[in-house]
């Protein structure tokens, strides 16, 4: 018993031990073609890179849309024009009650008609005769680092204030806004598809290139009892290499340009900290560039070598 | 007692398309531990029955056992493991050009993932029983024809095959190295591997007393001298 258990643990650790030296192999030999043909590994890994770099870049822009659309939102307030009859004091201290926090100023109808006359400038003369009345009171809240749909949200609250006719949350423009960023997200969505799609092409064709000059090679290795796998697992971990490469260095062109940029954008257009490393370029999106990098390069390289080892 | 069949082939044909197969009706034996001459014109069958024997090929029709294994019935992945048992020389070398000496000898023993050390030890012990030493690091395009070839015959017995293939081995070596390389052959053979070698070379065959089968347009027409078709076919072999 304790001898069949004793031969099962050898057993075990000799098929580990051909385990690792298996891997130690496909890693030499990816290593060594990549080193064999640089113009293939170049080429490769500057088009993973490429497809890295752009979708990076095109994730962080349109993330620097939403933080400059939320940025000028800070600036809009919501405004609830009163029923004629409504209690000015009462309908002031129902939205703050709704709104709790922000800043809430009462506007009488005479006020309106003041701020209107000073919107005009010199045609204010047009407004000679109209009755203060003609505007209604109204109560401003301000939206200052509110989301859209917060925003949004907030005006709806507003709307049910007793003596409530109208609600303005003034993001008409940053709606439009929201909207465009939407479809050119959406539309952003389907040119990564394509993009990755084409990459993979291009980059599988690249390395069929490699894969064809090593045609011998893989000739050899199945006459001499090299199984498919074996045959083909330098080669995926070629691909992997070339996806992990290209993306650290799309990576860190990414964070380089941030670096760079994001200072002088923030400086110029008063945004503080919204353009952070850590808003624009979360870990995340950086770590998912970096996945899918790489699983770009392997299956790119294992659709480039499939036909060709399978056929030996 | 008859010895164990190491290759058995029962009326095996082999056709690439519609015009004459390249193997017809075929029905033969090699014993383990045999040395065989498989000789006859360009076109006869011989390449085409090594290809057999390696599992690159199905017959069309026919049965071809090789270490008792019907090679129309392995499965593609388990071909690799039966290959593993074979050693295969060819008469164009298939050296990696942009690979040394020892890195070429060692492609057998890596597939069956044995550890680096384990691979310079035996590479090492080949190459030295073979001439070879000093040429490990070497690229086999700075080695002479003979030399390449013996990197070639290297290579097929690193792994210490049951069974070695070898196609037209000395069909690009002078007289000299062609000897060379059928004592190397022999040398595997007196250890216990059974030879299979294809040749047109009548030389050799008069030189090395050993069994010849004799094809001609795919068939069989003599078996260690004995004749199987008719005996103008066995005139037009012995000529070729």
């Amino acid at each position: 018993m304790a001898a069949a258990s004793s031969a099962m643990v050898t057993q075990s650790a000799g098929r580990r031990g051909r385990d690792v030296t298996l891997l130690v192999y496909f890693v030499r030999r990816a290593v060594e073609a990549m080193w064999r043909k640089p113009i293939v590994t170049v080429v490769a890994t500057a088009t993973i890179f490429v497809a890295v770099l752009v979708t990076g870049a095109c994730a962080a822009a349109l993330t620097a849309g939403e933080r400059l659309a939320l940025g000028w939102a800070g600036d809009v307030s919501i405004s609830v024009y009163l029923a004629p009859e409504a209690d000015l004091d009462a309908a002031r201290a129902a939205v703050a009650a709704a709104a709790p926090g922000r800043r809430v100023t009462a506007i009488p109808s005479a006020r309106a008609l003041e701020r209107l006359r000073d919107s005009l400038g010199k045609d204010a003369t047009l407004l000679d005769g109209v009755d203060a009345a003609a505007l209604p009171a109204s109560i401003e809240v301000s939206a200052a680092g509110l989301q859209l749909a917060d925003v949004r949200a907030l005006a709806q609250r507003l709307s049910r204030v007793p003596g409530a006719r109208d609600v303005d949350d003034g993001n008409a423009w940053i709606e439009g806004l929201d909207g465009t960023l939407s479809t050119v997200r959406a539309i952003g969505m389907i040119l990564f598809g394509a993009l990755a799609l084409g990459t993979a092409v291009l980059v599988s064709n690249t390395l069929r290139l490699g894969v064809f000059a090593r045609r011998d090679e893989i000739e050899i290795m199945k006459l001499v009892g090299g199984t498919d796998t074996f045959v083909q697992a330098p080669f995926w971990l070629e691909g992997l290499f070339q996806g992990v490469i290209g993306s650290a260095l799309a990576i860190g062109a990414l964070l380089g340009a941030h670096a760079i940029i994001a200072p002088r954008v923030s400086v110029a257009a008063r945004l503080g900290s919204a353009l952070d490393r850590a808003q624009l370029l979360p870990t995340s999106l950086l770590a998912m560039l970096a996945i899918s990098g790489a699983v770009l390069g392997l299956v790119s390289s294992a659709i480039a070598v499939r036909r060709h080892a399978l056929e030996s | 007692m008859a010895s164990e069949a190491l290759i058995q082939l029962l009326h095996v044909t082999k056709r690439y398309d519609v015009e004459a197969p390249a193997l017809c009706d075929v029905t033969m034996e090699i014993a383990k531990g045999e040395f065989v001459f498989l000789t006859g014109p360009s076109g006869a069958g011989k390449s085409t029955m090594l290809k057999l024997f390696l599992c690159a090929e199905p017959p069309s029709s026919g049965q071809v056992m090789v270490f008792g294994r019907d090679v129309a019935r392995i499965r593609s992945s388990r071909i690799p493991y039966l290959r593993r048992n074979i050693g295969v020389v060819f008469q164009d070398f298939k050296l990696l050009p942009d690979r040394t000496v020892a890195e070429n000898v060692a492609f057998p023993l890596e597939v069956r993932a044995i550890s680096q050390r384990e691979v310079r030890r035996r590479v090492s012990v080949i190459l030295r029983s073979l001439g070879l030493d000093g040429k490990e690091r070497k690229f086999p395009p700075s080695l002479s024809g003979g030399e390449q070839q013996r990197v070639a015959v290297a290579r097929a017995l690193v792994g210490d095959p049951a069974l070695l293939l070898a196609d037209e081995p000395t069909g690009n070596l002078d007289a000299e190295r062609a000897q060379e390389v059928m004592l190397l052959l022999h040398a595997a053979n007196a250890r216990g591997t059974t030879v299979v070698v294809a040749t047109h070379d009548r030389t050799m065959l008069e030189r090395h007393r050993k069994r010849v089968i004799a094809l001609d347009g795919g068939r069989v027409v003599s078996d260690g001298g004995r004749v199987v078709g008719d005996g103008d076919a066995v005139r037009r072999t012995a000529g070729a």
